[in-house]
């Protein structure tokens, strides 16, 4: 399980996210949608995931800790 | 270049022309037929002329073009955006073209490479299976992701299969392979859907991405999805790697054209001309060294900065399109329309009026005939002043016909934008419709063809700071697409012309903002100007510190940019901003730009001719009443300082007695500020054509031209916003 739900509400992306996570953090997003996405433990995460998160709007709190992640993709999220 | 190749530059441009207008009208209204036969023999004329002059390679791009429009008009094929970006991406690939054989006449080196893309660009095109990866946005999200991540080797833009994910595909972890990767952007970041209909299981993504590898290594990588995927190789020859001194040589360069100062302008345009231009032959790029020189001496010519400046940021980033392509961007802006098409009857008008005017002379030779044989002077007198009245009446038409054979219609500058303001929506990911009004307004062909830039920057402003992204458009109640009105219109002797658009209207706050942050005006001045004024603020020189490059317009070209253009062409821009409903800039131009309106005054002993447009009003101060402010003067007028300058002085004559009694004042307003001109004697208003400095004289500053009084004395029109300055 790499979406999971935190003690304060916030939904957590741990680990290697799998394109399969994406639905379930959709599940989440839908659900609430102002709810917060951290990702400080996240390794890597699947085009899929990151899709959700741009389509949201949302901006992840992070840092998150896999290299590509912090090279490539919270740049590109940021520039949306 | 033989006249041959330069009759085929003109017609291939009209045609061009056409079938970009016939295909942009398709695309809203596939079901006109009037415009795909339109567009089929565009594509087909095309494709005869290229094999007239030999172009084989453009030949066989057309001949993909006219076959899928032929499949089309056969009911073979649906017209699909896809098609659409097709046959404009070939189209504009003859532009690229068309531009290179402007240069030196010859058949592009490299064009077989690029006729090849472009047919494979067709032969995919009859294909359904998948569905079209995003229309092609042309360059302009290159030039966006270069302008937020620097300089790079290579662009990559990666529509993905919607089915992507299914495959087991990654696209992003794909891209983050890449060699020297550099950035990666999700280019349709505007049209991505929300998240209530998203489907996690599709990949919706556009991913842009730069590298600084190089194209063999990326194709390689990338080989699985190569169908989806769009490699631009960005510069060439040493771009990429230019040593460090050569880059710092050229930013000089940039930084010494960049000085505010117009003393000295000359001096500054040919030295950074010289400099760039041996940076880039030390660097062994020659050939573009020698187009930089040919731009350096326009812009001196022209005392004008800004297009060398552009031309030497292209270089040192080297030439954005690929080989083929010789640093285009720089060289067709100037290449103002040297052949004028003109309506037969407007010839023939003229022919007419040589005729009447060969009868005016000859009864002027009956006339002095008469005056030969000692007739009565009363006589002659009347005789004389008849003829007169009909030789001014002629030569009043003559001028009036000959004027007219220099306008153009407003539509050959307007026709360009459709394209360009789709490219722009597409980068910026905000639905738009462009509306054109008035396209057959005439002006002077001067004034047409010099709108071009400052239009694209106003209508660029429009879409990307005035037009709202669609969500706040959504919440705001608006309709998801933004209209943008291009109206022009002839009211009297001047042509207006509007940009409106429904966007949010100019924020005020944040002009405030950034006003006081850029020192534009101080606090107090700020806290002092109404809404209308700060919203004029955005004219002012380095309110704008735009860092966006567009192809067309260059870095850094701001709102005064807009202002100071169109006031070069006499005319003058307002702002119109509603909160909420929208913006709209309007140009007020004069219809010709040859006839000036001018008061003369008379100062240091000399005439000069000051622009009517310009002077605001003329008052007679005492002199007690004007107070010395440093080195300047200033009185008050109507609340208002205005500070005021003695032409003579400023004109570098030397200090005379002046005449008692108050001073003759003349208020002038340029650039957004107001001035006092003291001057010795207020003259009359003048209908004049002015001509402008030529040969050793061309670029005295401060000098708009000159021109020729009835009793035969030169009459220097002087140039307000150089002398206030």
């Amino acid at each position: 399980m790499s979406v999971r739900v935190g003690q304060g509400g916030q939904v957590q992306l741990v680990g290697v996210c799998g394109v399969e996570d994406a639905e379930a953090l959709l599940r989440h997003l839908l659900v609430d949608p102002g709810v917060s996405v951290d990702w400080r433990q996240c390794d890597a995460a699947h085009t899929a995931v990151v899709q959700v998160i741009a389509c949201a709007g949302v901006t992840p709190v992070g840092p998150p800790r896999g290299r590509i992640l912090i090279d490539v993709v919270e740049l590109l999220l940021k520039q949306r | 270049m033989n006249e041959f190749v330069e009759q085929f530059l003109i017609e291939c441009r009209e045609l061009v022309e056409q079938a970009t207008d016939d295909l942009l009208t398709l695309e809203g209204q596939p079901d006109d037929k009037d415009r795909l036969d339109s567009a089929f023999r565009a594509f087909h004329t095309l494709k005869g002329a290229a094999g007239i002059v030999d172009f084989d390679a453009m030949g066989r791009a057309l001949h993909a073009a006219e076959d899928v429009l032929s499949d089309v008009r056969a009911g073979r094929e649906p017209v699909t955006p896809q098609l659409i970006s097709n046959g404009l991406t070939c189209l504009d690939q003859v532009v690229q073209w068309l531009d290179a054989m402007e240069v030196d006449g010859e058949i592009p080196p490299g064009a077989d490479a690029a006729a090849d893309a472009i047919v494979r660009r067709f032969d995919g095109d009859g294909q359904p299976a998948a569905p079209p990866p995003a229309p092609s946005t042309g360059q302009n999200w290159i030039q966006a992701l270069l302008d937020r991540h620097g300089p790079a080797t290579l662009a990559l833009r990666y529509a993905p299969d919607p089915d992507a994910f299914f495959r087991g595909e990654d696209p992003l972890a794909l891209l983050a392979g890449l060699p020297n990767l550099i950035a990666v952007e999700i280019l349709n970041a505007g049209d991505l859907p929300p998240l209530a209909e998203l489907d996690p299981f599709r990949c919706h993504l556009v991913l842009g991405a730069l590298t600084a590898g190089d194209a063999a290594s990326a194709a390689a990588m990338l080989e699985s999805v190569m169908e989806r995927v769009e490699i631009v190789a960005i510069g060439r020859e040493t771009a990429p790697n230019l040593p460090h001194s050569a880059s710092a040589l050229l930013e000089a360069q940039l930084m010494l054209l960049a000085e505010p100062a117009a003393e000295g302008l000359a001096g500054r345009l040919a030295a950074a001309g010289r400099a760039s231009g041996n940076v880039l032959r030390h660097l062994g790029r020659t050939a573009e060294a020698a187009r930089l020189d040919a731009i350096a001496a326009g812009a001196l010519a022209a005392l004008d900065p800004s297009a060398l400046a552009t031309a030497i940021r292209t270089v040192s980033r080297g030439p954005l399109e690929g080989p083929e392509a010789p640093v285009a961007d720089a060289l067709p802006a100037e290449a103002a329309a040297r052949t004028l098409r003109v309506d037969v009857e407007r010839i023939d008008a003229l022919v007419n009026l040589t005729g009447e005017l060969l009868v005016a002379k000859n009864a002027l030779g009956h006339a002095a005939a008469l005056a030969a044989e000692g007739a009565p002077v009363a006589e002659l007198a009347s005789q004389l002043k008849a003829q007169q009245a009909v030789l001014g009446r002629l030569v009043d038409e003559l001028q009036r016909s000959v004027l007219s054979i220099r306008v153009l219609p407003m539509r050959y500058v307007f026709q360009r934008f459709p394209r360009l303001v789709r490219e722009m929506m597409a980068a910026l990911g905000k639905p738009a419709q462009l509306v054109t009004e008035g396209d057959e307004t005439e002006a002077d062909k001067v004034i047409v063809e010099s709108l071009f830039e400052p239009l694209l920057h106003v209508l660029r402003n429009a879409l990307d700071h005035g037009v709202e992204s669609p969500t706040a458009r959504a919440a705001a109640g608006k309709p998801a697409s933004a209209v943008i009105r291009l109206a022009a219109s002839r009211q009297g002797e001047h042509v207006v012309i509007e940009v409106s658009d429904d966007g949010g209207g100019v924020d005020v706050d944040r002009v405030r903002a950034v006003a006081q942050q850029r020192g534009v005006a101080s606090g107090e001045a700020l806290e002092a100007m109404d809404e209308q004024d700060i919203v004029d603020l955005i004219f002012a020189p380095g309110f704008s510190t735009s860092t966006q490059v567009t192809s067309l317009s260059g870095r850094g070209v701001g709102m005064d940019a807009v202002r100071a253009a169109v006031e070069r062409l006499g005319g003058r821009v307002r702002i119109d901003s509603r909160r909420g409903a929208g913006t709209t800039i309007r140009f007020d131009l004069p219809f010709a730009v040859m006839m000036s309106r001018v008061l003369t005054v008379e100062a240091g002993g000399q005439m000069f001719g000051i622009p009517l447009e310009s002077v605001v009003e003329t008052v007679r101060v005492d002199r007690e009443r004007m107070a010395p402010i440093g080195a300047a003067r200033a009185f008050v007028l109507r609340n208002r300082t205005i500070p005021v300058i003695d032409l003579a002085q400023a004109l570098g004559a030397r200090e005379q007695r002046k005449p008692a009694g108050p001073a003759s004042i003349v208020v002038a307003s340029a650039g957004g500020q107001l001035g006092g001109l003291e001057v010795d004697r207020l003259g009359e208003r003048l209908d004049v054509m002015l001509k402008p400095m030529e040969g050793l004289l061309s670029g005295m500053p401060g000098v708009a031209g000159t021109t020729l009084l009835g009793d035969g004395r030169v009459l220097i029109v002087l140039d307000l916003q150089a002398v206030l300055q």
